[in-house]
């Protein structure tokens, strides 16, 4: 595994951003290797939250720079980023509940000529051409997703389970360079929680660089080779879980909110 | 040539029924695809019907106390063409102002305010459109080239209003099918979740705002084009509510459906109860209570069927799967 | 809103000419106390429920009739019939609440679900107003007052008294807020409605007495925009609500400090540009003040994080 010196795909670099008074990032630093699949973890109030809201654009980076793919993105939309190939999750389930499943995979597939208003008025054939493209994909995406079934269904109608898969599913047909997850596993049953580890690996093995936000340190453990630990807004360290368990600062920084110790987060 | 009088009701409500549709299809546009509050639609209708009506009037004569601005007598369809450009650019400026927050009540407050705004501009400012009495006398399209008797020519109308009225059919069906009407419901559903999707939701829903205006501009222009007059008195905010009752009671996203609650509401409703012996109820309280009646219907509808009698439908899609016939010849060709 | 006099030669008691810029200061803050009645209804409403009542100038619309139906219609005293009408305004609005919008946040329904409810009780309510009263313009048959040199204000008696009544209500508004239980409880709802209900605040309560109050203080304004402006119409609530929109939106929505702020410039900025610009476009300073706001600084002057 390439340490994140030599190849990052995501450059972090001394990142704030404070509400009014409020430091919730305060100089946080880290790199993330092309191909990891990585996680960020911290107690509660760490700032994680925040900081993947500043990375995908969602709030403006008061100081300091973010680097992705090799272009420097602070200060970018968020559209931008996305279609850059960062593309985020978010914590709670946000499927577009008003279309079916397989329009929810549609949807967010980049280059699609019929999204330009000359091209749907006038040249239906572009973006007709490109959707039979798009749907064989996502009724492949679908598939190994075990959704098949649901691809008719309205997003709305699915099941708390079935709609993180489809948050996951969704991610995918976006053509992603690196997939920043927001608590993917927050208030999943086990038996889900092992299949979306073994959807992140496969996807991983496939090329997408991973980034978790995680408080499910078992799983962490499990799939990731590189933990970034953030506490109080700043980065504290990084390395294998296992190494980290033992680092006396981390264990610190989890005694005040966390579960270190245990096997589960 | 003189018609029974019921051929003449017919033409009509056909009129007011093709031009209720296409400006119902505008917010369709905005509301039914990219879910913009818009609470004062019914003043682009008005632009448009200005704007249609001083390209197509001649010069202002002094003396007539009818005052307003170009007067270039422009000949069908230039003027039409016009207030639909002209909606559409105010709707882009109050789009600018308005569609960067995300919040709906932000949107339909600002809507509301430009709607007063430009009302009390254009019925003060006389020089414009004639002040609160309005343009009267406006030339009925095409008229100056073939130049029916006034019978004739509203049934030929008719045929002109249905022409327009396909056309925007045509489009509207075209933009609801197509990957961009989907990015517009997506923004609809969550405009956070698409913007991290890689969607400009600020440029679809613009897009939206300035079409959905086009239409009520162009429904604007054709209106004035039948009844040869536009004043202040044509656009309250009640004119704007039968508008969202259409949509909503018809179903929103569904250009079928707009068609079916325009005829329950502009037919049979508005138009038809012009019809209905006025005995011991004064035109004004009937038209107070069909008001009020719009009303009620609108609340309850949203209340027990938010959908709309015909919903926006489901969208299926060709299965074409790895191995699959389809797939070998969609894959050939 | 307030007849323009700039016309005309004014002068004070000493026979000095007066100022137009300080007369209009002087309109002005009868505009503000007019709006700052209205915005606060309105303002404390959004806050504790989260969604702007359109039918709001259609409240103050049925307020200001109801005081024109129980005093002149009914020949009862004019002070008693504006209390009458506030009470019955207030519980029509929590009558309005739980018949009309009631089902739609139960269920959760999208916000503009609601909105577009409220906007189609407006529309019911302005019909209904008409339906009973007529379209034809209405006054009230009080006594004519004579204007009073106030320093280089020249306003009538009963603008006085307008003033007066907002800053008694402003005041006893701030005192609900901040020395009883129900006021502290509408202003932890309006902070953070999760945190409240958690803490064992009576919600359906506290929304019950917040509607209340908004129909009551749309009463108050309504009768007091209808005596400012001498006449008025089925519609005239419905033409001041962009303006009440401006002031609650100018000092930051859902804060009733803001409110009374943004009422005090939105009325004096009216009145005063109406020295340079002819009277009827006296709304657009209004709107244009609205634009900047969003453009500049949506939250207002006082933001509550997380309602813009």
């Amino acid at each position: 595994m390439p340490a994140p010196a030599e190849d990052p795909i995501l450059e972090v670099a001394d990142m704030h951003h404070a509400f009014g008074g409020l430091h919730a990032v305060d100089g946080c630093s880290f790199a993330i290797a092309r191909g990891a699949l990585a996680a960020v973890i911290g107690p509660n109030g760490a700032g994680k939250s925040t900081m993947v809201n500043v990375v995908s654009g969602a709030l403006p980076s008061q100081r300091g720079r973010i680097r992705f793919d090799g272009s420097d993105i602070t200060g970018w939309v968020p559209h931008r980023i996305a279609r850059r190939g960062l593309i985020r999750t978010f914590q709670i389930s946000r499927e577009f509940g008003g279309m079916t499943v397989l329009e929810n995979l549609l949807v967010t597939a980049p280059d699609q000529p019929g999204e330009r208003l000359w091209n749907a008025l006038f040249r239906p054939a572009l973006g007709r051409r490109r959707d039979r493209e798009l749907v064989s994909q996502a009724l492949e995406v679908l598939d190994t997703f075990e959704l098949y079934s649901l691809r008719d269904e309205y997003a709305r109608t699915l099941s708390g389970g079935q709609k993180r898969l489809l948050e996951l599913a969704r991610a995918v047909m976006a053509e992603p360079k690196l997939l920043l997850l927001d608590e993917p596993m927050a208030g999943v049953n086990p038996a889900l929680i092992d299949r979306l580890g073994r959807h992140i690996q496969r996807l991983n093995a496939q090329g997408i660089t991973f980034v978790l936000i995680e408080h499910n340190l078992e799983v962490v453990e499990r799939i990731c080779d590189h933990v970034v630990v953030m506490a109080v807004g700043r980065t504290l360290a990084t390395g294998r879980m296992a190494e980290l368990r033992r680092n006396p600062e981390v264990v610190t920084a989890y005694l005040g909110g966390g579960h270190l110790e245990r096997a589960t987060g | 040539m003189l018609l029974p009088p019921i051929i003449y009701e017919i033409a009509t409500l056909a009129v007011f029924f093709c031009i209720y549709n296409v400006m119902t299809w505008g917010l369709n546009i905005q509301f039914g695809a990219a879910g913009i509050l818009n609470f004062t639609y019914i003043t682009f209708m008005a632009i448009g019907a200005y704007v249609a009506a001083v390209f197509s009037l001649p010069p202002q004569t002094p003396g007539t106390g009818v005052t307003y601005v170009l007067g270039l007598n422009w000949p069908f369809p230039l003027p039409q063409v016009m207030g639909g450009v002209a909606a559409g650019a105010l709707g882009f400026v109050v789009g600018l102002v308005a569609l960067k927050r995300l919040r709906s009540d932000y949107l339909a407050i600002v809507t509301l305010a430009v709607g007063s705004i430009i009302y009390t501009f254009v019925g003060n400012f006389t020089q414009l459109f004639s002040g609160w009495d309005g343009v009267v006398g406006v030339p009925e399209p095409i008229n100056n080239w073939i130049n029916l008797d006034l019978n004739t020519y509203e049934i030929f109308y008719v045929v002109v209003v249905l022409a327009v009225m396909l056309l925007a059919w045509f489009f509207t069906h075209r933009l609801f099918a197509s990957p961009l009407g989907r990015t517009m419901r997506a923004v609809r559903e969550d405009g956070d979740v698409a913007e991290a999707f890689g969607k400009n939701t600020f440029r679809i829903r613009m897009l939206a705002m300035v079409l959905g205006c086009a239409y009520a501009g162009v429904a604007g222009a054709l209106l004035v084009g039948y009844t040869g007059a536009f004043s202040p008195d044509g656009w309250t905010v009640g004119e704007t509510f039968v508008i969202w009752a259409v949509l909503l009671v018809g179903g929103r996203g569904n250009i079928v459906g707009t068609m079916l609650g325009c005829f329950l509401i502009v037919v049979v409703f508005v138009e038809g109860t012009r019809f209905l012996p006025t005995g011991f109820l004064s035109p004004n309280l009937v038209a107070t209570l069909r008001n009020m009646v719009i009303g009620g219907l609108l609340i309850l509808t949203l209340r027990f069927r938010p959908e709309g009698i015909l919903p926006e439908p489901r969208r299926h899609f060709a299965e074409i799967r790895k191995g699959s016939p389809e797939a070998e010849r969609a894959g050939a060709s | 809103m307030c007849a323009r006099v700039a016309h005309f030669d004014l002068r004070d008691q000493s026979g000095a000419p007066l100022n137009l810029v300080p007369l209009s200061i002087g309109f002005g803050l009868v505009t503000a106390s007019v709006l700052a009645l209205a915005s606060l209804g309105l303002t404390l409403q959004f806050g504790v429920t989260n969604y702007v009542n359109f039918a709001y100038g259609a409240f103050l619309t049925l307020g200001a009739y109801l005081v024109w139906q129980i005093s002149s219609g009914w020949g009862v005293n004019f002070i008693v019939a504006v209390v009458i009408a506030a009470l019955c305004m207030g519980v029509f609005a929590v009558v309005a609440e739980r018949v009309v919008m009631r089902p739609f946040t139960r269920r959760g329904s999208a916000l503009f679900f609601l909105l577009i409810v409220t906007f189609g009780l407006s529309l019911v309510l302005d019909n209904l107003i008409q339906a009973i009263w007529g379209p034809e313009y209405q006054t009230f048959s009080l006594p004519s007052p004579g204007p009073l040199h106030l320093g280089p204000f020249l306003l009538t008696s009963y603008q006085l008294i307008v003033i007066g009544v907002a800053v008694v209500v402003m005041v006893a508004v701030h005192l609900l807020l901040t020395r009883t239980t129900v006021g502290k409880a509408m202003r932890a709802m309006s902070d953070d409605s999760v945190l409240a209900s958690v803490s064992g605040i009576d919600i359906e309560r506290i929304t019950m007495l917040t509607w209340f109050l908004s129909g009551f203080l749309a009463a108050i304004a309504g009768i007091a925009l209808a005596v400012t402006t001498v006449s008025f119409v089925p519609a005239f609530g419905d033409g001041f609500l962009f303006i009440i929109f401006a002031a609650v939106i100018l000092g930051g929505i859902g804060q009733p400090y803001g409110a009374m702020l943004g009422a005090l410039v939105i009325g004096v900025a009216t009145e005063v540009s109406a020295v340079v610009i002819p009277a009827q476009y006296k709304g657009v300073v209004a709107f244009a003040i609205l634009v900047i706001v969003l453009l500049l600084r949506p939250q207002g002057l006082i933001a509550t994080r997380g309602k813009a």
